[in-house]
């Protein structure tokens, strides 16, 4: 029998140079941005990403954003560590508090643990989740009632629909994306209520908590097929809440005339790349940047307290897009009835609930 | 199915095969386990409504009538259906007969249609939809179960298709939004597809190292080498480097006119007919000419491939660089011929399931493009089921697709038995 063994000292270099480029390419995925080291005070934050990483076009970018705001806003210095599974969830974050920074800001509810366990051990570091609600003396959760702008997105999607059929599905089913499945429902059937129409809405059962999911973030194709097979059914508005999978079918609804998307988190019309922008009927906005930006003042002032910020309506937290180059589809008198029901919600005599809602 | 392939023992006397068949009552009992499936389901817990299913949508040439059945009464059809072949399949058993694989084919697609009326009672199936979406989910997973075959019968394990086909994804965004020629992008992710194989069959070949770590270690550096280079590079300058165009969709005419079948594989992009060529011709060369000759036998017993003059590790060398462009230009597919464009990690793992479907194909290039094609179809149906509200809750609907292929593998494939040099280096 011939042995591999021999070759096995042979083989220790190249192993090890493709080893050192792997290690060398993860040191350079995670370099910290320093944002200028002149700093009038030694006050510094560092924010934690998920493993969606700083790119993602959801909230681990609005939140960066958010703190290279208040970098340039109070003169700090800010770092972001990049996690690139769950694995390095906790280290990171021990990394984080280990930096003497004041301020530490975590993405994602899966950090809730980790953000918990390190805020325990160090009860004189001021900590801030994303998209979680935790209870402890230093953290301060910021979550979004996008319910209440998807509420918006659905009653205007059932009154631009022409096959009286939307959609929406999810990445996974999990309280931060079934919150705006949970509005964008609510916000059909309110207007099936004032019209007396039936337009019906796929993909979320409401009552059930139950819909279609992707069943993950990345694959884009999935969601294309899943959003071909809602304009199979004669759906002609979707709403897709799993990140990056929305491509798949802002694709879909390119390839098939008069079918249009709502986006999530951000403005679609102007982080889509360009072929899909024209199918961009608007976006369910989530300002994390400024909610970000707002704590980060208020702890160098001192005014650091735990009670969760929730962004909503009445606080600019949450909004919807402007209705870009599909502004002709929407009718004044629908943009009056909009402008109404956000008033409405404002003001407390419309109330939009889900199980998922933010306390 | 129900009989075993005969051992055949090495020796140079000819031997008198025996044709003992052995009873098997692998087929009755999972006809049986299913039967009784499908009484709980269809029968027992029968649905009211009537199920349409919509053979052909508008754009179609040929308009055939939708079909509407009774949920209910179609359940207790079918089901009955299966206990006879259920009890048909126990006869031939009982009398030592083969169960033809048609019997299985046919229970199969009677279940289906069984468990399509009544997880869509009340409403209407868009059969076309369903097929066609199950296609473009099977596309990279063909082309990267068509590299792991041509590179597992060279006997280099080629767990890289993940990275080739991410290489693949990444290079032909980037090359076809800066040149703004598909072909350059798909020729670009063949290249790329190429390198990693390189890579891949330099560190097995030459150097001898594990096959399956230096696999693993490759899709981890194409995995960061793209994420990182997408958030420095692509992220920030997305109009110049990653807004790639689209292949538009291609009628082929008349193919696309048959009923059904026209628009389900005629109405593709042109990555989608390069996959028929591609499956077609590693089917035909691997079998039937010397080029595939000198593959398998390379991948089966590389010391007598040496001893009649074939250089066992250039073939593999160059075999794995073949595997290499094949994955490289599937992964086009999730760009060009998808969604243009590229994302980080947008592949999701597709070539582990291309991984999957080479052993569940049994190393065959057809029975390999099978499975990826009843994953495809499985993962469509679970999007199908979801949008008509079925009654299984979405966690379960999720798992189909796994669970599918795991019961077809079972029931279907038997014993899978890899080449025999497959994963062993070959040193003189």
């Amino acid at each position: 029998m011939n042995s591999p063994t021999r070759g096995i000292r042979r083989a220790i270099a190249p192993a090890a140079l493709l080893a050192s480029a792997a290690l060398l390419l993860a040191g350079c995925a995670s370099a910290p941005e320093a944002g200028g080291e002149s700093t009038a005070s030694d006050y510094c934050a560092r924010m934690v990403t998920n493993s969606g990483g700083l790119e993602d076009r959801s909230f681990n970018q609005s939140s960066w954003e958010g703190l290279q705001q208040a970098s340039t806003q109070y003169d700090i210095d800010v770092a972001a560590l990049v996690s690139t599974s769950e694995t390095d969830l906790r280290p990171n974050v021990e990394q984080a508090v280990g930096t003497g920074c004041q301020f530490v800001l975590t993405v994602g509810w899966e950090l809730a643990d980790a953000t918990t366990a390190a805020a325990e051990a160090n009860p004189d570091v001021h900590f801030a989740i994303v998209d979680e609600q935790v209870e402890a003396p230093n953290i301060k959760p910021i979550v979004f009632d996008t319910a209440q702008a998807a509420f918006l997105a659905g009653y205007l999607a059932a009154g631009v629909t022409e096959t009286g059929i939307v959609a929406t599905f999810g990445g996974g089913n999990q309280p931060p994306v079934t919150l705006f499945m949970d509005g964008f429902v609510d916000g059909v059937a309110k207007y099936n209520e004032v019209h007396g129409t039936s337009v019906r809405a796929l993909g979320w059962d409401k009552a059930k908590q139950d819909g279609n999911f992707t069943g993950d973030f990345e694959d884009v194709a999935k969601g294309k097929t899943l959003t071909q097979g809602f304009i199979d059914q004669g759906a002609d508005v979707i709403l897709p809440v799993a990140g990056q999978v929305g491509e798949g079918a802002a694709a879909a609804a390119s390839e098939t005339t008069g079918v249009s998307i709502i986006w999530v988190d951000n403005d679609g019309y102007e982080t889509l790349p360009a072929a899909f922008r024209p199918v961009v009927l608007t976006s369910v906005l989530k300002n994390t940047q400024d909610a970000v930006a707002a704590i980060v003042g208020d702890d160098l002032n001192g005014t650091f307290e735990n009670t969760p910020f929730v962004g909503t309506l009445e606080n600019g937290g949450v909004e919807i897009a402007p209705f870009h180059e599909r502004a002709s589809l929407v009718s004044p008198e629908l943009s009056a009835e909009i402008e109404g029901i956000r008033q409405g919600i404002i003001d407390g005599s419309i109330v939009v609930t889900s199980p998922s809602t933010p306390r | 199915m129900s009989t075993s392939p005969a051992v055949v023992m090495p020796s140079s006397e000819p031997i008198a095969l025996d044709t003992a068949v052995i009873k098997s009552w692998k087929a009755p009992i999972a006809f049986g386990i299913f039967t009784v499936i499908a009484f709980l389901m269809f029968v027992l817990n029968a649905r009211p409504g009537e199920t349409t299913f919509r053979l052909s949508t508008e754009r179609d040439a040929v308009q055939l009538p939708e079909v509407v059945v009774n949920s209910a009464t179609t359940g207790w059809v079918v089901f009955l259906a299966l206990v006879l072949i259920t009890a048909a399949s126990a006869l031939a058993v009982i009398s030592r007969r083969k169960v033809s694989i048609w019997l299985t084919v046919l229970f199969a697609l009677l279940f289906m249609i069984g468990f399509l009326a009544w997880a869509a009672a009340g409403s209407s199936l868009p059969v076309t939809g369903l097929l066609f979406g199950s296609v473009s989910l099977a596309v990279p997973l063909i082309f990267g179960a068509l590299g792991g075959v041509i590179s597992e019968r060279g006997g280099v394990v080629n767990i890289a298709i993940e990275g080739q086909l991410l290489a693949g994804a990444f290079t032909s965004a980037v090359v076809a939004t800066s040149t703004g020629s598909l072909v350059l992008g798909v020729l670009a992710a063949l290249v790329a597809g190429v390198l990693v194989g390189m890579v891949l069959a330099v560190f097995a070949i030459k150097y001898l190292v594990d096959q399956v770590i230096v696999g693993v270690v490759l899709n981890v550096l194409v995995t960061g080498l793209t994420s990182f280079l997408f958030s420095q590079v692509l992220a920030p300058n997305a109009a110049m480097l990653n807004t790639p165009p689209r292949f538009p969709r291609l009628e082929i005419p008349l193919l696309s006119d048959i009923p059904i079948i026209g628009p389900v594989l005629f109405k593709q992009t042109v990555i989608v007919y390069v996959m028929y060529i591609a499956v077609a011709a590693v089917a035909y060369a691997l079998y039937k000419t010397k080029w595939g000759l000198r593959l398998r036998a390379v991948g089966e017993h590389p010391k007598a491939a040496d001893t009649v003059g074939i250089k066992v590790n250039a073939t593999r060398f160059w075999n794995v660089a073949l595997a290499g462009a094949i994955a490289g230009i599937g992964g086009s597919f999730f760009t060009l011929g998808s969604v243009g464009a590229f994302n980080k990690e947008m592949t999701a793992g597709a070539g582990f399931i291309a991984l999957a479907a080479v052993i569940f194909g049994q190393w065959d290039p057809i029975k390999a493009t099978l499975a990826a094609l009843l994953f495809g179809f499985a993962t469509n149906l679970q999007n199908v089921l979801g949008i008509i509200g079925s009654p299984v809750p979405s966690e379960f609907m999720l798992m189909l697709p796994y669970v599918v292929t795991i019961f077809a593998v079972a029931g279907l494939v038997g014993v899978s038995r890899a080449p025999a040099a497959d994963g062993k280096p070959y040193i003189k």
